[in-house]
């Protein structure tokens, strides 16, 4: 016995699901580039401290190395962002803390802001005078 | 026809079938890159790790100093990158004394789970283990108390 004749459009089934699969690996992407947004921002404040150590080094050097770092790793994925440094000497040793924030817009098929926050911190013995 | 039996009563949407099937696939997908992510991660922090052990090895005064040092520093690294850093083997080496001008190895061994179940977390294998490695040189006009 031959089955009942179904009622439906194929073509119009399949543009429907390969649209929906494009989606999710189209969303997929954009969570994989949010994903690396985000360790990219916790290197680079570190890298951004570990150059603020050095001697002959400032605070404003932490921002720059920071900001180039993220801008040259993922500048396309990161709005509003903003690097702070705090340096403070505890206990004969100088500290350095790198505060990076920004917002992650990871290119894709959904609108998807992520405000990131990460800090890092290095520290070393102090020098005599105090740096 | 012989061999070849037509299907009666089958009925079913080929746009819901595909969802389903699309769905129990993307999870696994989402999984896999969950774990590509915590590779990355570990890798960043783990040479974050060592070098920054590295720099505190190469200016310690003694070997305890450096092994205090080397442990602090993995510690405040991994912390940064959001990471545990009890799993990590970490494991240094130098010439004894650690005489000026000498060079230290810092070698920090992360281990990543590769099976992470939402909901449940990860297991302990199957893991991938993501090394780095820093050669630091002591300075040969360092001063020492």
């Amino acid at each position: 016995m031959l089955s009942e004749p179904e009622r439906g459009s194929a073509p119009l089934e399949t543009v429907f699901a390969i649209a929906f699969l494009l989606l999710l690996v189209l969303g997929a992407i954009e969570v994989v580039w949010a994903l690396y947004g985000r360790n990219v921002l916790i290197s680079s404040a570190h890298e951004g401290a570990r150059a603020a150590l050095e001697l002959g080094r400032s605070s404003s050097d932490a921002v720059t190395i920071a900001t180039r770092s993220i801008e040259q790793s993922a500048g396309a994925l990161v709005d509003e962002l903003d690097v702070g440094v705090s340096t403070e000497t505890v206990g004969g040793r100088s500290l350095v803390r790198v505060e990076v924030s920004g917002v992650l817009t990871p290119r894709g098929p959904v609108p998807m802001p992520i405000p990131v926050r990460t800090a890092a911190t290095v520290s070393r013995s102090a020098t005599p005078d105090g740096r | 026809m012989r061999g070849v039996r037509p299907v009666a009563d089958e009925t079913g949407m080929a746009l819901v079938e595909t969802l389903l099937i699309a769905i129990v696939l993307i999870v696994p997908v989402m999984a896999a890159l969950g774990v590509l992510s915590d590779l990355h991660r570990g890798a960043l922090a783990a040479s974050a790790a060592a070098r920054e052990a590295g720099f505190e090895a190469a200016r310690s005064g003694s070997a305890e100093q450096a092994n205090l040092a080397v442990d602090a520093a993995v510690q405040v690294a991994f912390f940064d990158h959001g990471i545990d850093a009890r799993s990590a083997n970490v494991r240094w080496t130098g010439a004894p004394g650690l005489p000026r001008g000498g060079v230290i190895e810092v070698e920090v061994a992360y281990p990543v789970e590769v099976l992470q179940l939402p909901f449940v977390g990860s297991m302990s294998e199957p893991r991938v283990w993501v090394n780095a490695r820093h050669v630091a040189r002591i300075d040969p006009y360092m001063s020492r108390e």
